[in-house]
């Protein structure tokens, strides 16, 4: 087995690099994280593009990335990637991440997993790298979310990338989205935890026909109602649709709640928390937050005591539950 | 300008046949002395195709109002335009949100028809877009040149959704009267989107813009972007559009509320036609021109790959859109493989469509292969185009018909070269069925 070397196909071809995970796990943003670390050399040209469905949370996404010494002209998808990534467990129990990658590629996985561990399981010959990146960003940003590990793993399995220059190519994607400087700096924090926390090894444990593509055999039945259970599913959360940085509030220490339902009507996830009351008819307690409160702000609209506001996540952060 | 700074009694104002003109209403060197630059240098930055639609509409002068509904999962571009304005203090462009889709375009033709010469931007996608209909058909004949309609490519009003690239939308409203450029790429995002109004804008033309790009594949696809200075892009504008001499709507309240005979209809609809057509003659000067000025090709009626000088081909492949760059990166080796001459072309004008052009480019192909990526009960809308095209010729080349990526599916390389080997059989005299659907490299 020969070890493909990412540089060396950016230098002399396209080196082409596909990543499977979940939507809302930050997959998109790594990715965009990366090409704008090769953007800053003119020589050097990108293609990054994502693709997801219409599904919450939760759904599988994948993204794709070219880089390239020469303009790139594909537009497909990337089939035979060099370089994978899995950025979340869950998905590689349903599909094969490392689909179309030839011996000698390079596998990188949010896990807490060793790289020998994971060359094991997944069946992979070729250069495996891993980080806890869920740890890691359960630690600086209160959030189990990988992506920042996984963007400086990427980085690092390329090669040839100084340290500062992949912390503040993530930073700047992070300020094109607008995120708080709070947050920016909690993410400075992930990006250089993540540097000193990658293992990795060369592993030869794939047999003949492992992750070999099949070949497509037609659409055969469609699905009826495929989409439907989907965007149903209780396991798609919507709170990461919120905007950055802020949280639902419910506040209410003198019982002014007149127990008019408006809230409980009008929010479209119902979240709302209430109890009987024989006076009112519904006396309203609470809101459940964490996991599908997408701050929409009907509720904020609706109350006539003024009981529900959004505020600065910054505010709460002690009593924000850790996901 | 704000109403306290009209002049008082009333404005100068020139009859004509449509109606009053009044002069200095609104003051365009003061709005042109207003712009706020954005880049004030040539710069590179990375960028999708929706925030290169939306930099270059913010970047041009007339530009003053950008109407828009917001949350449309496929372009950003009001989103992005309003972050924009609400980060210069004090800026007096305005974003209006709206209700609805078919709000923004009412909204426009308003706006559009008191300041004929200022620019009226929107972007939309899909069902978006045939909310809009009603009035995009009037808006189609009204003379409003200075309307944009960026349309990002999805499958039309549709079951199932889907929110993948599949120009499906823009093709099933090519009779709103619109002209329809394609772009691919951001750089001709960018670079369509500054060279649209020109044209719509030209008093030859006065017909409103439909620049688009494929949803997914080139809306949120990132690469490098080149972004010119302001003041370059408005001396390029300036040189194109001109103060138009007609007030409010092209032929007075004809084109939105009142009814007319037949035979008024009739006419005005001759005149719509010839003025659609007029873009086929100044479309090459503006893209000319742009090319003279940023040293990038301007507007053409399609992009070129591997022609040789005397323009024959065995294979001459006709396409839209992003995919067309997986062809041309394959067409060298399966041109050498196959010992066949294979070349192509991506349609940029889908209407009017360039029909004397595409007939002359492909006049030498042996066999020409046209991939339709949209819904259509026939055989494809570009087949029947290039049929139509090369309707002239004495012994037309055979046309092979196919549909793939079809919701924005995906058109890998092997499906090129399937397709290109199903092309191949024509080439060897076999007949082969009025078209075929093809995806990862198998024939369904």
């Amino acid at each position: 087995m020969t070890q493909l070397d990412p540089l060396d196909s950016i230098r002399t071809s396209v080196l082409e690099i596909r990543g499977d995970g979940k939507a809302g796990g930050g997959l998109v943003l790594a990715f965009q994280s990366l090409a704008n670390l090769f953007l800053r050399d003119p020589k050097t040209h990108v293609q990054e593009w994502p693709f997801f469905s219409s599904a919450r949370r939760g759904a599988n996404i994948r993204s794709f990335l070219r880089v390239s010494k020469a303009p790139i002209l594909a537009a497909c998808e990337v089939t035979r990637p060099t370089m994978v990534v899995l950025m979340d467990e869950g998905t590689g129990r349903t599909m094969d991440f490392a689909l179309g990658v030839p011996p000698g590629g390079t596998f990188i996985l949010n896990t807490r997993r060793s790289p020998e561990e994971c060359a094991r399981h997944f069946h992979l010959s070729g250069r495996v790298l891993t980080v806890a990146g869920d740890d890691i960003g359960t630690k600086h940003l209160k959030h189990a979310i990988g992506n920042v590990s996984v963007y400086v793993a990427m980085a690092h399995a390329i090669g040839g990338l100084k340290a500062d220059e992949i912390v503040e190519a993530f930073l700047m994607t992070l300020k094109k989205r607008r995120i708080p400087e709070s947050i920016i700096e909690r993410n400075r924090h992930a990006l250089e935890a993540s540097i000193g926390a990658i293992s990795s090894g060369v592993f030869e444990e794939s047999a003949s026909g492992d992750h070999a593509a099949t070949p497509f055999g037609g659409y055969g039945e469609l699905p009826v109602g495929a989409q439907t259970a989907l965007r149903l599913s209780q396991t798609n959360r919507t709170a990461d649709f919120a905007p950055s940085g802020f949280r639902l509030r419910f506040e209410d220490p003198k019982i002014a709640c007149t127990g008019c339902a408006h809230c409980i009507a009008n929010c479209p996830e119902g979240i709302i928390l209430f109890k009987p009351d024989e006076e009112r008819g519904v006396l309203v307690t609470g809101v459940d937050v964490n996991n599908f409160c997408k701050l929409c702000r009907e509720c904020i609209a609706i109350c006539p005591e003024d009981l529900f506001r959004q505020v600065p996540l910054e505010d709460i952060w002690e009593e924000a539950t850790v996901s | 300008m704000s109403v306290s700074e009209v002049k008082a009694g009333p404005l100068p104002h020139v009859t004509t046949p449509s109606g009053e003109r009044y002069e200095g209403a609104i003051d365009l060197s003061r709005v042109r002395e207003a712009h706020p630059s954005l880049y004030d240098h040539r710069d590179e930055i990375t960028a999708d195709g929706n925030t290169a639609a939306a930099i270059a509409t913010l970047q041009m002068w007339r530009c003053v109002i950008f109407a828009g509904f917001p949350i449309t999962p496929s372009t950003k571009w009001i989103e992005y335009v309003a972050a924009n304005l609400a980060s210069v203090p004090g800026g007096r462009r305005r974003v209006k949100l709206m209700e609805a889709e078919h709000a923004v375009a009412d909204y426009m033709v308003g706006a559009a028809a008191s300041c004929r010469d200022l620019i009226f931007p929107t972007a939309t996608s899909s069902v978006g877009l045939d909310h809009m209909t009603e009035t995009t058909r009037s808006l189609g004949a009204s003379g409003l040149g200075n309307v944009m309609i960026i349309d990002v490519y999805r499958a039309t009003a549709n079951f199932p959704l889907c929110i993948e690239g599949d120009p499906s939308d823009t093709l099933a409203h090519r009779d709103d009267g619109f002209i329809q450029i394609c772009a691919r790429g951001k750089q001709q995002i960018y670079d369509t989107v500054l060279q649209a109004p020109c044209l719509g804008m030209h008093p030859e033309i006065m017909t409103p813009t439909m620049p688009g790009y494929y949803g997914i594949k080139d809306s949120h696809r990132n690469a490098r972007l080149i972004v010119e200075a302001d003041r370059d892009i408005h001396e390029f504008q300036d040189r194109w559009i001109f103060a138009c001499p007609l007030p409010g709507l092209i032929n007075g309240d004809t084109a939105f509320g009142s009814c007319v005979t037949s035979r008024h209809f009739q006419g005005f609809k001759v005149a719509q036609k010839r003025r659609l057509d007029n873009v086929l003659d100044f479309l090459p000067l503006i893209g000319s021109d742009f090319e003279k000025q940023f040293g990038r090709p301007g507007l053409r009626f399609f992009d070129e790959a591997g022609w040789s000088e005397d323009g024959a081909a065995d294979i001459a492949v006709v396409g839209m859109g992003p995919d067309f760059g997986t062809f041309e990166s394959l067409r060298e080796r399966y041109a050498k493989q196959s010992g066949l001459k294979v070349a192509g072309i991506a349609i940029r004008l889908l209407t009017p469509f360039p029909r004397d052009a595409v007939r002359e480019r492909l006049r030498r192909a042996k066999t020409v292969l046209v991939v339709n990526q949209a819904h259509h009960t026939g055989r494809g809308h570009l087949t029947l185009d290039v049929v139509d095209a090369l309707s002239d010729l004495k012994a037309p080349p055979r046309v092979v018909s196919v549909f793939a990526g079809l919701g924005g599916a995906d058109v890998a390389e092997v499906t090129w070269e399937r397709m290109l080997d199903h092309a191949r059989e024509s080439v060897e005299g076999k007949a082969l069925p009025p078209y075929a659907f093809f995806h990862e490299g198998v024939a369904l």
